[in-house]
């Protein structure tokens, strides 16, 4: 399509996309294997973002989780302790 | 040259405290190097996936002299993560290796970037002027760490989903803005 085709979807709300940038950011993630059948889980923020809105979510996490990392006592983001939480889960720990 | 392969002995003695301690000085890296594939995968997924594949295959990875072995590792798989996804969910056309190459320069040239110890002392005098709304919202979040949805989140402080959200970037906004007036630029590249 030709840029600025009308056939072209509507562009995405600035304040519907910083909703959905900030949701994006966070550490979940679905667990459930529907959520993504045979590939990694996506938040289902991030699958409803356009690539501009993907692009800002990148920045918003790269950003918060360098801050995460110097507000925990142990430099750790709430990726990582997300992933010594699955570990855990999965060794079945308490 | 900090060189995290130190933690390996201990990793693949199932040490998952150690473990902790490679993702925290390896997040960084890792994720830098996706950003390419920012607006194709869903790249908070294929990092967490990364530790967690790395975290099974440790005990298996053998050293080849160069520091930061298991890193390099983790960006391998990152990127065949990444590319596996896209190919997936049909969402790129062409992969370029440029960032992936500046990447592993720089890992090769300087090592993974070091805790700053200036930024966690800003950070914490910054935390401590944040409003109390989006003080409580990124409270928390960090306190979730990822275990919960941010619905769930949002209840358990009586706040509506939306409301968290904003009160989130709001906190985040405020940190970035109170850490550049004292000097300190989280957003400082690493490559």
């Amino acid at each position: 399509m030709a840029a600025g085709d009308p056939m072209d979807p509507p562009p995405m709300d600035p304040k519907d996309r910083e909703l959905l940038v900030e949701a994006a950011a966070s550490a979940w993630r679905p667990r459930s294997p529907a959520a993504s059948p045979g590939g990694l889980p996506m938040h289902p923020a991030w699958y409803d973002l356009d690539d501009e809105g993907r692009e800002q979510a990148f920045e918003v996490t790269r950003t918060s989780r360098v801050m995460e990392a110097a507000l925990d006592d142990d430099g750790q983001s709430t990726t990582v302790r997300a992933v010594l939480a699955r570990i855990a889960a999965a060794q079945g720990a308490p | 040259m900090l060189d995290l392969d130190s933690h390996l002995s201990a990793i693949v003695a199932g040490d998952t405290a150690a473990f902790g301690r490679w993702m925290a000085s390896s997040e960084h890296t890792v994720r830098d190097s996706l950003r390419s594939f920012a607006a194709r995968v869903d790249t908070e997924s294929v990092v967490q996936e990364t530790f967690l594949r790395v975290w099974q295959v440790a005990p298996r990875f053998q050293r080849d002299g160069r520091p930061n072995g298991l890193l390099r590792l983790a960006l391998r798989i990152a990127r065949n993560l990444a590319i596996s996804e896209t190919r997936r969910l049909k969402t790129a056309a062409t992969v370029s290796d440029e960032l992936e190459n500046r990447v592993a320069v720089e890992l090769d040239e300087r090592g993974p970037r070091p805790p700053d110890p200036m930024l966690r002392q800003a950070i914490v005098q910054c935390r401590q002027r944040l409003p109390d709304k989006p003080g409580q919202a990124l409270t928390a979040r960090l306190e979730s760490a990822g275990g919960d949805h941010d619905r769930e989140v949002a209840r358990r402080i009586g706040m509506t989903r939306n409301t968290f959200l904003q009160n989130v970037t709001r906190a985040r906004r405020f940190l970035v803005k109170c850490l550049e007036e004292l000097g300190v630029n989280v957003n400082a590249e690493i490559v």
